[in-house]
C-alpha cells in the first residue's frame, strides 16, 4: 500500500509535533505547515489524501483556507479529505460553513492522536 | 333617548345673514315710509282743508311723487350706509370659507382707497391668510415633530406595504437603498425564523398578527458597526401599511454579552491547547511505555488521563453554559441511537469508573427506538451525570446505566448507590452553581454540570428527573423524544433541526416542534 499523504496546518508547536510524530509512526507521510499562507500554498501545490486544518492560524485563518480551496465554483481538492481540528469554539454560522466543506470537525482537546488516526482510517475506508 | 323636535334648530350660516337682514331693513324702511307719507298727507289735508280734499286732483300725484322721491332717496341712503356692512360681511364670509351669493369686495378700488375702507377690508383678508397659515403651521408641526422624533429615536420604525416594499424607514432603522432606488431592510434573520417566513405564514393564515424576534443582527459577525435589534412586527392584512416593524437597538447590552462570550471563547481556546498536549502525550506514553510501567505507575497514568478528560469536560460545560445563558446554544437534532451517543464517552467513563474503583455497568437494549438528539451535546450530559454518580458514590459502589421506552420517550437512567440527598436538596439541584452543603466539603465540582445538563436535555424537548434517598443513592432519568414522534416536526423545520434558545425562561424556538 502506498503511504497516505497528510498535510498538517497547525501553529501550536507542541500540538503539531505531537500529531506529526504519531502520524509518522503510524506510517503516514506528513507535511507540516505552521502558518495559514504556507498551508494554503502547500495544499494547492500537492495533492494530499488528508488535510488537517486548524482554525486560528497566523496570516490566514483556517476558514479562509478552506474557502479558497472549496468555496469557489470548482473544488480545488476533490480527492482530499479535510479534517478541521480546532480548540476554538466558533460561532455556529462559521462552524456550519466549515462543516459543509469538510469531512470531519473535531475539538483537539477532546481527542488523542490515537483517536485522530482512527478517524483518518475510518474516512479512508469510507 | 329621543330628542324633542322643537329643540332642533337649523344652524344659520353667516352667508344667510345678509339677505335676510337686508330684506328686513328694506321692509322696515318701506313700511316706515308709507306710514310717514300717510301721516304727512293727513296733516297736509288738515292744514289745507280748504284747498286740498280727498277728491283733490293734485293730492294724489303730489303724495305719490313725494313718496317715490323720498323712498328712492331713503333706499339710496340705506344702500350706501349698508354697503360697508355688506362688504365687511362678504369679506368675512369669504374668509370663513363659506359659499356666498355676495361677491367679495375688492379693497383696492379708488373709492375704498379714498375712504380708508381698504384698510378695514385688508385687515380682514390678512386675518384670513394668517389664520390659514396658522392652521397649516399647526398641522405641519405635528407631522414634522413626529418625523423628527422618529429620526431622533434609537428605535427603528419601518413600514411596508402589501408587496413587502419598504415605504417608510426612519434613520435608526437598518436599511440601505440600492441603485434602483429600492429600500431594503438589513436584518440577518435566522434562516428558519425570518420575517419572510412569518409573513408567508401571516398571508396564509392571519388577518392581524404580531411577532417578536430578539437579538437580530444587521451585519455579519466580522463586519464593523454591527448592531443588534429586538424586532417587534405587527401585521394587518390588506392595510395600506401591511407590516410595521419596531426595532429596538439592543446593541449595547448584547455587545457586552458578545464580548463576554468572546472572552470565554478565547479563554477556552487557550486552556484547551495545553490540555490537548497533556491528554495526547499521556495517551501516547501509556501506549509506548506499556511494557515497562509498573502497575501503580500505569494507574497514575490513568489518573492523568481521566483528569485531562475531566478538564476538557469542564471547559465544555463552561462554554455551553455561557452560550446557553446568552441564548446562543444551538442544538441540532438528528436521528440517532442511545448507544451511539454513549459510545462517544464509553472508554472515558469506563476508565473514570475503574480508576476510582466504581463498577460501571451499562445496559442499553439494542432494540430501543431511535431518538432525536444532538450526539455531542447529549454525550456531555451523560458524561456529567455518570461523573456525578461516580463522585457521589462510595468506593466499590455500583453505577447502573439503563434505558427503556416510556411512551413517546426513551428514558435513560443513571443510578448510583451512594450518599443520596434529602428532599430539600433535590429541588435546588439544577440551579447554577448550586452545591449541597455536604458535597461542598467532600466533593470537588463547579455546580454547573447539572444546570447545563438540564438545559441541554430540555433543548431537546426532553426532561431530567431525579429520585433520591438520603444515604441510599440517587437516580437521574433523562427522557428524550423518540425520533419517529418528532420526525415530521423536525422535517417541516427544513430538516435544519436547529433549536435556538431564545425565550426568557429558557424555552426555545424549536420547542414548538414538540409542543404543537
Amino acid at each position: 500500500m502506498i503511504a497516505k499523504t497528510i498535510l498538517c496546518i497547525e501553529d501550536d508547536r507542541f500540538i503539531g509535533e505531537m500529531y506529526v510524530r504519531s502520524l509518522k509512526k503510524a506510517g503516514y507521510e506528513v507535511d507540516w505547515m505552521v502558518d495559514g499562507n504556507d498551508g494554503l500554498i502547500a495544499a494547492r501545490n500537492k495533492q494530499y489524501d488528508f488535510i488537517l486544518l486548524d482554525v486560528m492560524l497566523p496570516e490566514r485563518r483556517g476558514t479562509e483556507i478552506l474557502d479558497a480551496l472549496r468555496g469557489g465554483k470548482e473544488d480545488l481538492i476533490p480527492h482530499t479529505h479535510v479534517i478541521i481540528l480546532t480548540n476554538f469554539e466558533q460561532d455556529d454560522e462559521s462552524r456550519l460553513a466549515m462543516q459543509k466543506h469538510a469531512d470531519a470537525y473535531l475539538i483537539k482537546a477532546e481527542i488523542t492522536p490515537k483517536k485522530l488516526i482512527s478517524v483518518i482510517q475510518h474516512l479512508s475506508n469510507a | 333617548m329621543a330628542v324633542k323636535e322643537e329643540e332642533i334648530k337649523p344652524i344659520k350660516l353667516a352667508s344667510q345673514f345678509w339677505p335676510t337682514f337686508f330684506r328686513q331693513r328694506l321692509i322696515v324702511l318701506i313700511t316706515t315710509q308709507i306710514f310717514l307719507m300717510s301721516a304727512f298727507t293727513l296733516i297736509l289735508m288738515l292744514i289745507l282743508s280748504k284747498t286740498l280734499t280727498i277728491n283733490s286732483l293734485i293730492l294724489w300725484p303730489v303724495t305719490i311723487a313725494l313718496f317715490a322721491v323720498s323712498l328712492g332717496l331713503n333706499v339710496m341712503i340705506l344702500l350706501s350706509t349698508a354697503r360697508p356692512t355688506r362688504d365687511l360681511m362678504a369679506a368675512i364670509i369669504t374668509v370663513s370659507g363659506e359659499k356666498s351669493a355676495l361677491t367679495p369686495p375688492n379693497p383696492n378700488t379708488s373709492e375704498n382707497e379714498r375712504t380708508g375702507f381698504r384698510d378695514a377690508l385688508q385687515t380682514i383678508y390678512e386675518l384670513s391668510t394668517k389664520k390659514s397659515s396658522e392652521i397649516e403651521e399647526a398641522a405641519e408641526p405635528q407631522i414634522s415633530v413626529v418625523a423628527e422624533a422618529l429620526d431622533i429615536t434609537t428605535c427603528g420604525f419601518v413600514a411596508m406595504n402589501k408587496n413587502r416594499k419598504v415605504i417608510y424607514a426612519n434613520k435608526a432603522a437598518p436599511t440601505h437603498i440600492d441603485i434602483d432606488g429600492l429600500q431594503t431592510l438589513d436584518l440577518l434573520f435566522n434562516e428558519k425564523d425570518s420575517l419572510d417566513t412569518w409573513l408567508n405564514e401571516c398571508s396564509d393564515n392571519s388577518v392581524h398578527a404580531k411577532h417578536v424576534w430578539v437579538r437580530i443582527p444587521d451585519r455579519l459577525p466580522n463586519q464593523e458597526g454591527r448592531r443588534f435589534f429586538d424586532v417587534i412586527a405587527s401585521y394587518q392584512k390588506s392595510s395600506t401599511i401591511e407590516v410595521i416593524l419596531c426595532l429596538v437597538d439592543k446593541t449595547d447590552s448584547y455587545i457586552t454579552e458578545e464580548e463576554d462570550l468572546d472572552f470565554i471563547s478565547f479563554a477556552a481556546h487557550e486552556l484547551r491547547g495545553p490540555i490537548t498536549v497533556i491528554k495526547g502525550y499521556v495517551d501516547i506514553l501509556q501506549d509506548e511505555l506499556h511494557d515497562v510501567l509498573q502497575n501503580d505507575q500505569a494507574e497514575l497514568f490513568n489518573r492523568l488521563s481521566i483528569s485531562s478528560s475531566r478538564l476538557s469536560g469542564y471547559i465544555d460545560n463552561i462554554l455551553n453554559t455561557s452560550r446557553y445563558d446568552r441564548r446562543h446554544l444551538k442544538i441540532r437534532l438528528n436521528e440517532d441511537t442511545v448507544t451511539a451517543v454513549y459510545d462517544i464517552i464509553k472508554d472515558d467513563m469506563q476508565l473514570r469508573a475503574s480508576v476510582q474503583n466504581r463498577l460501571l455497568s451499562v445496559n442499553i437494549p439494542a432494540d430501543l427506538p431511535t431518538i432525536a438528539v444532538d450526539r455531542a451535546s447529549m454525550s456531555e450530559v451523560f458524561g456529567n451525570l455518570i461523573d456525578n454518580a461516580i463522585k457521589y458514590s462510595n468506593e466499590g459502589g455500583a453505577i447502573n446505566v439503563t434505558a427503556k421506552t416510556n411512551g413517546n420517550f426513551v428514558d435513560v437512567s443513571i443510578q448510583d448507590h451512594g450518599i443520596g440527598m434529602p428532599e430539600s436538596v433535590v429541588s435546588q439541584l439544577f440551579q447554577k452553581f448550586y452545591r449541597s452543603h455536604r458535597s461542598r466539603e467532600t466533593v470537588a465540582g463547579t455546580g454547573i454540570g447539572l444546570y447545563i445538563s438540564k438545559a441541554i436535555v430540555e433543548s431537546h424537548g426532553g426532561t431530567v428527573s431525579v429520585r433520591s434517598q438520603d444515604g441510599r443513592g440517587s437516580t437521574f432519568i433523562v427522557s428524550l423524544p423518540i425520533y419517529s414522534t418528532v420526525a415530521d416536526k423536525l422535517k417541516t423545520g427544513d430538516n435544519s433541526n436547529e433549536g435556538l434558545i431564545s425565550e426568557g425562561n429558557g424555552w426555545i424556538k424549536n420547542h414548538s416542534m414538540f409542543r404543537g
